[in-house]
C-alpha cells in the first residue's frame, strides 16, 4: 500500500518536473524562434480579440498579443525571481558561513544585523523602497534581496555552527589549512543541499511577491509584460473579457506550483534521515 | 632536552575550573602518557596546548614549546607550528576526515599548505606515508567511508606523521577501535615513534595502553595531577590512592600474558 503510494508520488513529481522543463523549453523556442508579435505593439483596431490562429490567446485592451506577453512575462517574472534569489543566496550564504565559523563578536554583529532585517515584512520594505526610490522592478528586486538574504545567512550559520565542532574541522585547522580554505572547501559543500531546497521553495514565494507588488503598481511598470501588472491592467475588462485575467493568473499559479513541487522533490532527495530509515 | 614545558596551566569554563594549574615537561623523543577517567581534564589540557579549545573555554598559564609560549602565538605562527611541529591524532577517526574528500585530497591540501612541492612529489610523499602505516597506496583515491575504522585511524596517523613533527598529541586514538585493531594501532604508533624520534603525548583512560609503551606517566584526577613519574615507579609503587584504584580497576591478565607471550593479536590485554 505505502509502496504504491510512494511510487505514485514520485511519478507525479517526475511528471510535474518534466512539465516544468517542457514549459521552459517551449517558452524558449517560442520566444526565440516563432515570436511573431512585438509584446508592446499597440493596434487599437485589434483590441480584445478572441482566440484565433493569429492570436492564440487573443489580444488585450490595447490590441497586444496575449500569448507573446504571457511568455515574455515568464522571462520577466521568473527571470527576475531567479535573479533576486541568486543575489540573496550570494549575499546571505557567505555572511552566514563567516558568522558561524568565526563565532564571537563577528557572529553576534552579523546576526543582529540579520535580525534587524528580519524585523520588517517584505511587503513593507518593498513599499518603503519604492516610496523612497520610485516604483520599478529594480527597486522591487532590491527589496526582495534585502529581506531574503537573511534566511540564507541564518541557514548557513546554523549548519556551520553544528559542523565546525566536528573533528574534521579541528583536523583541518591542525593541518594548518587557511580559514578560507576550511570554510569553502570543507564546510560549504555541506550546505549546498540545504540551500538548494530552501531556494527552490523560496522561488515560488518570490515570484508571487513580484507579481503581487506589480499588481498594486509597485513593481514592473506598464507596458512591461509582467503577469501581476497584466492582471492589474485587465481589471476593468474582467466582466467582458475574463480571459485577460485568467491567462496571467494561470501562469502565476502554474509557475509557483511547479517551483514548490521542485522544492519538495529536492527536499526529499536531500533528506538524509529518510535515506537511513529506508 | 625539554621539548614542551607546561607551566601552571589552568582551563576555565566561565567560573568553573576544568584544569587546575597543572605543570609537566615533555622531553624530546619520549612517550608521555596522561591517564585519568573521563572528565579528569586530560583532553582539555591537550586541546589547550594545541590552542583548540572551544570558544567558551579560557586557558591560562604557559605552554613553552622550545622556550616559546604557544598560548601567546599569533595566527600565522600557530599555523606553522601546527603544520610542521605539533600534530594530533583523534579518537573519532570517522569524523577526522571530510566525508566528501578523498583520503589523498587531505594529504594534498596539507602538503600544499606547508611546502613548495610539485604535484608528483606530493603524491609520492602521501603514498609513502600510507605505506609506512601499512596501507596500500590505492587508499589515496578512496573516500573515508570506504575505509574501515582501523584503516581510517592508520590514515590519520600517516597524516599526523607526514611532516615529521617533534610532538604528536594522541587523544585516545584507540578508544573507538576494537581491541585487536587498537593493539595493532598502538604498536604501529610505537614503531613510528621509534623511527621518527618524535615525542608522544598519549592520552588515555586505559592503563593497559601505557604498560608497554610509555616512558613517563601522569595521573590526572578532577583537573589536577595526582601523580607523575616514570612508568616503573608509578606502576610498581603507586603513591596516590587514586592511582591504586585505577590499577585495581584495570583488568590485568598478567598470568594470561605469561602464557600467551609474543602473540599480540590474540592477547590484546597484554599491552
Amino acid at each position: 500500500m505505502t509502496s504504491r503510494l510512494t511510487i505514485n508520488r514520485t511519478r507525479a513529481t517526475k511528471v510535474f518536473l518534466s512539465a516544468f522543463l517542457i514549459l521552459i523549453a517551449a517558452i524558449a523556442v517560442y520566444a526565440f524562434l516563432i515570436l511573431k508579435h512585438d509584446p508592446s505593439f499597440v493596434d487599437l483596431n485589434e483590441r480584445l480579440l478572441p482566440m484565433s490562429w493569429q492570436h492564440p490567446f487573443g489580444t488585450d485592451h490595447l490590441g497586444r498579443d496575449m500569448l507573446t506577453r504571457i511568455l515574455l512575462g515568464f522571462q520577466l517574472t521568473v527571470g527576475y525571481g531567479f535573479l533576486a534569489l541568486l543575489l540573496a543566496v550570494a549575499i546571505g550564504v557567505p555572511i552566514g558561513v563567516i558568522a558561524g565559523f568565526k563565532g564571537g563578536l563577528v557572529d553576534r554583529l552579523l546576526m543582529r544585523v540579520a535580525d534587524a532585517f528580519l524585523a520588517f515584512p517584505d511587503t513593507v520594505v518593498a513599499i518603503v523602497l519604492s516610496g523612497l526610490l520610485g516604483a520599478g522592478i529594480e527597486n522591487l528586486l532590491l527589496a526582495i534581496i534585502l529581506v531574503k538574504w537573511v534566511n540564507y545567512a541564518r541557514l548557513a550559520r546554523s549548519t556551520v555552527v553544528t559542523e565546525r565542532q566536528k573533528d574534521y574541522i579541528t583536523m583541518a585547522k591542525i593541518n594548518g589549512l587557511s580559514e578560507w580554505r576550511i570554510m569553502w572547501k570543507h564546510l560549504f559543500p555541506h550546505l549546498i543541499g540545504h540551500i538548494l531546497v530552501l531556494a527552490s521553495l523560496d522561488l515560488g514565494k518570490i515570484i508571487l511577491l513580484i507579481s503581487s507588488l506589480s499588481y498594486i503598481g509597485l513593481g514592473a511598470q506598464p507596458p512591461a509584460p509582467e503577469w501581476g501588472a497584466m492582471l492589474n491592467e485587465a481589471r476593468p475588462y474582467f466582466q467582458t473579457v475574463p480571459a485577460l485575467m485568467i491567462y496571467p493568473g494561470l501562469a502565476i499559479v502554474t509557475v509557483v506550483l511547479l517551483s514548490n513541487l521542485l522544492g519538495d522533490y529536492l527536499r526529499d532527495k536531500f533528506d538524509v534521515k529518510k535515506e537511513v530509515a529506508e | 632536552m625539554t621539548l614542551l614545558s607546561v607551566q601552571n596551566l589552568t582551563v576555565q569554563a566561565g567560573e568553573v575550573p576544568l584544569v587546575k594549574g597543572i605543570s609537566f615537561d615533555v622531553q624530546k623523543g619520549e612517550w608521555l602518557a596522561i591517564i585519568g577517567q573521563s572528565g579528569s581534564g586530560k583532553s582539555v589540557s591537550a586541546s589547550a596546548i594545541g590552542r583548540l579549545l572551544a570558544p567558551n573555554l579560557k586557558a591560562q598559564g604557559k605552554a613553552l614549546y622550545n622556550g616559546k609560549d604557544i598560548l601567546q602565538f599569533g595566527a600565522k605562527e600557530m599555523r606553522r607550528l601546527r603544520g610542521t611541529s605539533i600534530s594530533y591524532i583523534f579518537q573519532d577517526y570517522q569524523g577526522s576526515f571530510t566525508s566528501f574528500h578523498t583520503i589523498g585530497r587531505h594529504f594534498e591540501e596539507f602538503l600544499k599548505a606547508h611546502f613548495k612541492l610539485s604535484k608528483a612529489q606530493r603524491r609520492e610523499m602521501a603514498e609513502q606515508a600510507l605505506e609506512s602505516v601499512g596501507l596500500q597506496p590505492e587508499m589515496y583515491t578512496r573516500y573515508p567511508f570506504q575505509l574501515s575504522g582501523g584503516q581510517l585511524q592508520r590514515s590519520s596517523i600517516a597524516l599526523a606523521l607526514l611532516t615529521k613533527p617533534d610532538l604528536v598529541i594522541a587523544d585516545e586514538p584507540t578508544a573507538a577501535l576494537d581491541s585487536i585493531s587498537a593493539a595493532k594501532v598502538l604498536r604501529l604508533l610505537a614503531d613510528l615513534q621509534q623511527k621518527t624520534g618524535c615525542a608522544m603525548l598519549f592520552i588515555t583512560h586505559d592503563l593497559r595502553h601505557v604498560r608497554k609503551h610509555a616512558d613517563q606517566i601522569i595521573v590526572m584526577k578532577e583537573g589536577e595531577i595526582v601523580e607523575k613519574g616514570d612508568k616503573q615507579s608509578v606502576l610498581d609503587q603507586p603513591q596516590h590512592a587514586y592511582t591504586r584504584s585505577l590499577m585495581a580497576a584495570s583488568p590485568s591478565l598478567s598470568a594470561a600474558s605469561q602464557l600467551l607471550k609474543g602473540d599480540d593479536t590474540s592477547c590484546v590485554y597484554c599491552n
